[in-house]
């Protein structure tokens, strides 16, 4: 099932680059180089995202203790510190023609770098011990308690005043980018998205094979 | 809406001086899922390897 | 109050665990105007940046083993048996160690912030600011030393540092505040409103965590 999400997607996403990257109109202020945000936004919305689906992964674990939610969490770490790692490289050589520096010692930045060092040590955690169920919940409980994070990444860029640009595009407000500038970057969210789920869903096979690998069902299901 | 706004695929590629910041997003980008999706095949396909031979 | 006698008592006892810190505060603060040259201005410049990052410091070390001897020798889980309210225990074990080692530390804040600055004003500021901090970050890093119980301390400053982050960002922002004199109080009552969450969620966490590790 998952491999017809993956084409879907990735059709969707190498779309939406096309057009974005070559077939939109420059932008007025920023050049060329805002062409990044096709790659930069979907990164930066799903290292947030990831992290929120740890939380709730979480959540479920410590209250009914759901087997598959602890490796859904171990599954998306790594998967979250990368794109987390994406973000964080797309927005600074963003940074380069735009800003004129490569890096800002702003909130909203500080803060993704915050979260790329909590995946880090979310994986640091659970490599740590070897009795895994232990590992799990200490995991549940720092990823609950990390999530306290995401709220002050999302409002941190209103809370102080930065370079970083407002959002673009907010649940609440009407778009401040233009319509032919927008599509591509919906289907390129879109299409990010759906790549991301399927690395997560191969994740998890590769967690569920290595802690049942005991269990009979899997030589079965092999 | 889909009109190419550089006159060749050169200017496309230099984009006034930004090409070289936009293009080195885009291979890092596709080389990091690439990387990804491949370590999480091969690891898949050992676990499974490991599983199918008789003990 | 026995409870808090007892913990005091024990943290008494162990002079190096909350000495320790206090002397490390210290000799950070004296070591630091020896690395800059010694014009009053640029001492002052970054001196209320050196100053949070060592009372981070400094909680780090604090909470360093907090539980591990506790844990070593069984008197952990004999107390989560024992005793009913596990989660005040550790509310108030945090409230000794920040009583006995935030508040000397947030004192001698004071005293350097005046020794550098020769501001009343602002090292008075300056000192609820520090006491505040000091136990925000006990509060941390008891969290950090919790879930790396028995896998050293480097595991659990790297877990609880980020966390930390945030804290830093508004001190900053709270001193700027302070030399301005404009919306301190604000950002003061966002750390009392920051403490006051995690002052009554940490013991909690801290208790499943210290459970897990003993199931």
């Amino acid at each position: 099932m998952y491999k017809y999400i993956f084409y879907f997607s990735l059709f969707i996403y190498i779309f939406s680059l096309v057009w974005g990257v070559l077939f939109t109109q420059e932008d007025f202020v920023q050049g060329n180089s805002f062409r990044i945000i096709y790659l930069h936004v979907p990164a930066s919305f799903l290292s947030q995202s990831i992290y929120a689906a740890m939380a709730i992964s979480s959540v479920i674990y410590l209250i009914w203790r759901v087997k598959l939610s602890a490796y859904l969490i171990l599954a998306m770490a790594p998967i979250g510190a990368l794109v987390t790692f994406l973000a964080l490289f797309s927005g600074s050589v963003w940074g380069i023609p735009t800003w004129g520096t490569w890096w800002q010692w702003d909130a909203r930045i500080t803060s993704t770098l915050i979260l790329f060092i909590m995946y880090l040590g979310l994986i640091s955690l659970h490599n740590s011990f070897s009795n895994h169920e232990k590992a799990d919940k200490l995991l549940s409980w720092l990823v609950i308690v990390g999530f306290v994070n995401i709220p002050i990444i999302k409002k941190s860029v209103d809370w102080w005043s930065t370079l970083h640009q407002s959002a673009s595009i907010t649940l609440t407000d009407k778009p401040t980018i233009d319509p032919s500038m927008l599509y591509p970057l919906i289907g390129s969210i879109i299409g990010f998205f759906g790549i991301v789920i399927c690395l997560i869903i191969i994740s998890s096979k590769v967690q569920i094979f290595k802690r049942e690998k005991t269990k009979s069902w899997i030589k079965d299901y092999v | 809406m889909f009109d190419f706004p550089f006159k060749s695929i050169e200017e496309a590629l230099y984009m006034n001086g930004h090409g070289i910041y936009v293009w080195s997003v885009v291979l890092v980008v596709t080389f990091c899922l690439i990387y990804a999706f491949a370590y999480y095949k091969i690891k898949l396909k050992k676990f499974k390897k490991k599983f199918n031979e008789p003990n | 109050m026995n409870v808090f006698y007892l913990e005091y008592l024990k943290l008494k006892k162990k002079t190096r665990h909350w000495i320790g810190p206090i002397i490390v505060f210290i000799l950070i603060m004296i070591a630091y105007p020896l690395t800059v040259e010694f014009l009053e201005k640029d001492l002052e410049k970054g001196f209320y940046s050196l100053l949070w990052i060592s009372i981070l410091l400094s909680m780090m070390l604090a909470t360093e083993d907090i539980f591990l001897e506790d844990y070593n020798d069984g008197t952990l889980e004999q107390t989560i048996i024992s005793i009913s309210s596990f989660p005040f225990l550790i509310a108030k074990k945090i409230f000794i160690y920040w009583f006995m080692i935030g508040i000397p530390i947030s004192l001698f804040s004071f005293l350097f912030s005046l020794g550098i600055t020769k501001n009343l004003n602002i090292s008075l500021l300056v000192f609820p600011f520090a006491m505040i901090c000091s136990y925000i970050f006990l509060n941390l890093f008891v969290f950090g030393s919790a879930l790396s119980l028995n896998k050293g301390s480097v595991l659990g400053a790297i877990i609880t540092m980020p966390l930390a982050l945030p804290v830093l960002i508004v001190l900053g922002k709270g001193v700027i505040a302070i030399q301005f004199g404009i919306n301190y109080l604000e950002l003061l009552l966002l750390l009392l409103g920051s403490l006051s969450i995690i002052i009554t969620s940490v013991p909690f966490i801290v208790s499943y965590i210290i459970k897990a590790h003993l199931e």
